[in-house]
């Protein structure tokens, strides 16, 4: 796992132009710091911001004003091609659905991003397996992501994180469309890398997820930092 | 490793739109296959043209008779002569310092389709490069001497076409068999020899004696050929094969003609008949034209111009003439390359939307690809390589697949082209439509590629 001592977001805006031109603000001078193995929970009413922040914060979407630091690295300052590569060797996703690549098999899935940012180990598809053990998927490491349910492919999503070992990981809704069994399976896992001290960004209705205290509560909604 | 997932992504995207793919790889195939067609026939057609031109630099006929009709009806057997000449003019022209060989033809009738030309021994000296095979009976090096008047020499294809062989024996036709007023000369051909192949229209000839020409249209060895029940057991267009019981059998046939031949005379038939094969057949002691070979090309500019100007009859240049209906040729050639291209480029730009339709189908998975860290250049690249992947495809498909095509059916364009096809030789033509689809495709799939470029993939995950 790469690291860095912590997340600084320094005076983040963003806004959107709506289809009149006129200037809808997601969020205005933004600014906290996130310390390795922190948790940040972004709460608020759906089509608060949470994914917009979300996107602002991986170098997904420029943001009017402000830096995201990671470390010493300002990911809005960097190019496409190095902001490609930081996610691949940082950051880590699971969604709410659509996590896997269709023209991929799972196990390619979990090893598929660092393969394309040519970071894969020696060993690396016993580690893919490993991974996806680790989420009881090791049985459908052949199978496309067709065959399998949306629960599978969210612990497909997991194992890809658990493999990868990012310092970041954001949870958009992860466990949105789960049974109790699964959901309980990923946010044990979350809550095993947090311990081992990776950055976790969560957005999540589930009640799930109540008994987490987040370092820093950002809701978008009220724009109250806590 | 990357590139392994790229052109995996590439595979999967291309079996998911099975049906779109194949169409628009065929269609490109077709195209072509088309193009191949296009190419070596125009080839074949030129090869064969130059291989007739260069045998015999001047032909001279009657009077009136255009440049392009003496060269067709003459090497290439495909035009109906202008008139006759006095076998006698053959002669005096032999005498000319300024000529080294001469060969007066007279264009007969046909047998099934394909031209007898009455020649002289010499003349199948001229062109032959050997026999398939000839009776042993025969001298090679006179084969019409003799009493051999009723031989016929046939070409390599005609036999090969109609399974003629040595000692057969058939009969001609007026016209061609599928006129409904074709009828059938009572004069029977032998075939003496089969020529080897000369990749020239001489492959798709019958040649015979002057004499035999002579005789036939003489003394009106000829009834019609009623396409009825009745005359369906009269057919003579079938070679005899060798049987003498069929022999006999149409000669009983013949008797009973005679029959019909009265009935025409009194409807006046055959009065008219003889008046059209003064037209385009030679009669007794007439021929249709002659072939000269010049001791130079300055004396055949000469010979050319004397003949057409002293009013009795036409001449011409066989090299400037066959160079004439090549330069035709090739303008047909461009203007069929011109609407194929113009095809390839309507298929291209179709291929190109269903690729545009294609991404905006995977907008999302482009977008997931994004958010992991795979760059828009893999991103765009997949595109990239699927488009070229269809029009390399197509190319090489078709290419192939008309070729192979031309090379099986070859037999049978060779005898009804009139010419020798080359199924494997690759042409501008060709050459040319592969260079413009690969531009075109690499330029539509830079276009592609620019549209993911400035997509904003990260709105479709926005959308969740």
């Amino acid at each position: 796992m790469a690291s860095f001592e912590k997340i600084s977001i320094k005076n983040l805006t963003k806004s959107f132009s709506d289809t009149n031109g006129k200037r809808n603000l997601i969020f205005e001078k933004v600014s906290f710091e996130l310390h390795s193995g922190a948790v940040l929970r972004l709460s608020g009413a759906s089509g608060s911001g949470k994914t917009t922040f979300m996107n602002v914060m991986s170098g997904l979407i420029q943001p009017d004003s402000g830096s995201v630091l990671f470390g010493n690295i300002d990911i809005t300052n960097l190019s496409e091609g190095k902001k490609d590569r930081f996610r691949a060797e940082n950051i880590g996703y699971i969604f709410q659905t659509f996590n896997l690549l269709s023209p991929f098999s799972v196990i390619e899935n979990v090893y598929a991003p660092l393969a394309f940012a040519g970071k894969l180990s020696k060993d690396y598809k016993e580690n893919a397996l490993e991974s996806l053990k680790k989420v009881e998927m090791d049985e459908f490491a052949a199978k496309m992501p067709y065959h399998l349910s949306v629960g599978q492919k969210q612990r497909v999503a997991v194992a890809r994180v658990l493999f990868a070992d990012p310092p970041l990981i954001f949870a958009d809704e992860p466990t949105a469309s789960l049974d109790r069994k699964s959901s309980e399976l990923v946010k044990n896992t979350l809550l095993e890398l947090n311990k081992k001290g990776t950055t976790l960004v969560l957005t999540s209705h589930d009640s799930i997820f109540d008994d987490i205290r987040p370092d820093v509560d950002f809701n978008l909604e009220t724009g109250v930092l806590s | 490793m990357k590139y392994i997932f790229i052109l995996k992504a590439v595979l999967h995207s291309i079996s998911h739109r099975k049906f779109s793919v194949f169409t628009s790889i065929f269609a490109i195939s077709a195209a072509f296959a088309f193009l191949a067609a296009i190419g070596c026939v125009s080839f074949g057609l030129a090869a064969t043209a130059v291989n007739s031109s260069l045998a015999f630099p001047l032909v001279v006929g009657p009077a009136g008779a255009s440049d392009t009709t003496l060269v067709m009806s003459t090497l290439f057997n495909t035009d109906k002569p202008a008139g006759t000449l006095d076998y006698e003019f053959a002669g005096k022209l032999a005498s000319d310092e300024r000529v080294s060989a001469v060969f007066p033809v007279a264009r007969s009738d046909s047998y099934m389709g394909v031209p007898i030309t009455g020649v002289e021994s010499a003349y199948i000296n001229e062109i032959s490069k050997g026999f398939w095979d000839i009776d042993p009976m025969i001298d090679a090096k006179d084969i019409f001497g003799g009493k051999n008047s009723d031989c016929a020499v046939i070409g390599a294809k005609a036999a090969m076409r109609y399974d003629l062989s040595v000692w057969d024996t058939f009969f001609g036709s007026h016209g061609t068999v599928s006129d409904e007023d074709a009828h059938v000369h009572d004069f029977k051909y032998k075939v003496c020899a089969i020529l080897k192949p000369l990749n020239g229209p001489e492959d798709f000839a019958i040649f015979t004696s002057l004499k035999s020409v002579w005789e036939i249209h003489g003394h009106g060895h000829h009834h019609h050929h009623h396409e009825d029940a009745e005359d369906e057991e009269h057919d003579h267009g079938h070679h005899e094969a060798e049987h003498e019981e069929h022999e006999h059998h149409h000669e009983a046939e013949h008797e009973e003609h005679g029959h019909h031949e009265a009935e025409h005379e009194e409807h006046g038939h055959h009065h008219e008949h003889e008046h059209a094969d003064a037209e385009e057949h030679a009669s007794e002691g007439k021929i249709t034209a002659v072939l000269v070979k010049t001791k130079n090309p300055v004396f055949t500019a000469a010979l050319e111009r004397e003949y057409s100007e002293n009013g009795f009859t036409s001449a011409t240049d066989t090299g400037r003439t066959v160079r004439k209906l090549m330069s035709y040729m090739n303008k047909a050639e461009e203007a069929a390359g011109f609407f194929s291209y113009g095809t390839l480029f309507l298929v291209m730009i179709l291929v190109f939307v269903t690729i545009l339709t294609s991404i905006n189908e995977r907008k999302r998975e482009m977008a997931l690809m994004r958010t992991l860290g795979i760059g828009k250049l893999p991103v765009s690249l997949m595109i990239f390589l699927e488009m070229f992947f269809i029009s390399v495809s197509g190319i090489v498909i078709g290419t192939v697949g008309g070729h192979l095509l031309l090379a099986f059916f070859k037999p049978a364009l060779d005898f009804e082209l009139g010419i020798n096809l080359e199924p494997f030789f690759f042409t501008g033509i060709e050459i040319r439509g592969m260079l413009y689809t690969i531009i075109t495709g690499v330029l539509l799939s830079l276009a592609a590629m620019g549209k993911i470029y400035k997509m904003n993939l990260v709105d479709e995950i926005a959308k969740e």
